[in-house]
């Protein structure tokens, strides 16, 4: 207690020392530097409060352990709150905890690997059955593709075959006399008439 | 007009505080990679139609990115912040499901939850008055039922101190 006082004594021995009456000239605060002092206050001359020395020296003692205590005191409390963050970031319950939830984290990877898996097995087999969906789709199409082809040949050559038989009766120009002379000596008559059957009725004499 | 979009209730204060998952956080970016066309995608665009924007309010600080037809096949990655990627195959799964997936995968558990309400609760106590940033209150003239604040309503002449001073003086 004592060696505290023996501190303090020295600043407040300092305040003891004269003082000017006149302080510096004056912070002009809202008012700026050109505008000009007011009416009221021209010939005013700012004079401190009295201090009364006695009442300074006790006054400063006091404060100054005052503030010493305080400042102990919020000191003591942060360094227990910044012990009490670092238990909880690197005291030993961190450890475990982190030990513990990396261990979890590991489990549910795990889980969703096997997921990821099962749904891999998944996938593969339908691209297999959709490959093979196509394949066959494919082989399908070319067989029909090669029965039109063949069926288009054939119906060609039918054709063909019929038009080879018709050829036999054309009028050639070897054969066009002889065509004249029997389409002379055959008259055709064309007029004739049919009911609703479809039957020949009626055939009108040739001219 | 108030009601924008196919379904406006994706929008609601409501619908959004209702989502449930919270990730760690050490999961730091999601990214979700789905087609727009495809019976095997369908499940992921829900969870992205329906899901992602509660997922969003609840972790505001998680980037999340949508990608749409890049890739045969839905999935989702996750990017955590030691560098570790999970990959989340979707495909053909229904949103639902994905969604308690993720939540088991990556979510934060009911009981951390629970603990972490409690602290925050432990923290702050209800009955200290200061600056709103840390109490409820400043002052107890915002309490109903109390003495209205005087910058509001005039406190009546035997309530204020000049007076009782006044009173005080004149009787002694």
């Amino acid at each position: 207690m004592f060696q505290v006082i023996g501190g303090r004594s020295v600043q407040a021995a300092r305040l003891l020392a004269p003082r000017s009456a006149v302080l510096v000239e004056a912070v002009r605060g809202r008012k700026s530097r050109t505008d000009p002092v007011a009416k009221s206050k021209e010939g005013r001359i700012k004079v401190p409060s009295p201090v009364d020395p006695v009442e300074m020296v006790v006054l400063k003692e006091r404060y100054s352990e005052y503030e010493l205590i305080m400042r102990a005191l919020r000191m003591e409390f942060r360094e227990g709150v910044l012990r009490k963050k670092y238990e909880e970031e690197m005291g030993s319950q961190a450890e475990q905890r982190a030990r513990q939830e990396e261990e979890e984290h590991r489990a549910l990877m795990d889980w969703n690997n096997q997921e990821n898996l099962r749904i891999l097995k998944a996938r593969v087999l339908r691209i297999q059955q959709e490959e093979e969906e196509a394949e066959r789709k494919k082989m399908e199409a070319a067989i029909r593709r090669e029965q039109e082809q063949q069926e288009f040949i054939r119906q060609k050559e039918e054709e063909i075959l019929k038009l080879q038989d018709e050829a036999k009766n054309f009028v050639t120009l070897e054969n066009l006399d002889q065509r004249i002379e029997e389409a002379l000596d055959n008259p055709k008559n064309y007029n004739f008439a049919i009911d609703k059957e479809g039957k020949v009725v009626k055939r009108t004499a040739m001219q | 007009m108030p009601m924008k979009g196919r379904y406006p209730i994706r929008r609601t204060l409501e619908y959004l505080q209702k989502g449930d998952i919270i990730f760690k956080t050490r999961v730091k970016i999601m990214t979700v990679n789905y087609n727009t066309h495809g019976e095997l995608s369908e499940g992921a665009r829900k969870f992205v139609f329906f899901n992602i924007p509660q997922i969003q309010y609840k972790n505001p600080w998680v980037q999340i990115m949508m990608f749409k037809n890049m890739t045969p096949s839905p999935f989702l990655k996750f990017y955590l912040d030691d560098g570790e990627q999970v990959l989340v195959d979707v495909e053909g799964k229904d949103y639902k499901l994905i969604s308690q997936h993720v939540k088991k995968i990556l979510g934060k558990s009911d009981e951390v939850l629970h603990a972490e309400a409690q602290a925050k609760m432990q923290a702050s106590h209800p009955a200290n008055f200061g600056p709103k940033k840390y109490c409820l209150r400043e002052c107890i003239c915002e309490v109903e039922g109390q003495v209205p604040c005087p910058s509001t309503t005039p406190l009546p002449k035997e309530m204020t101190g000049k007076y009782r001073a006044k009173m005080a003086e004149t009787q002694d």
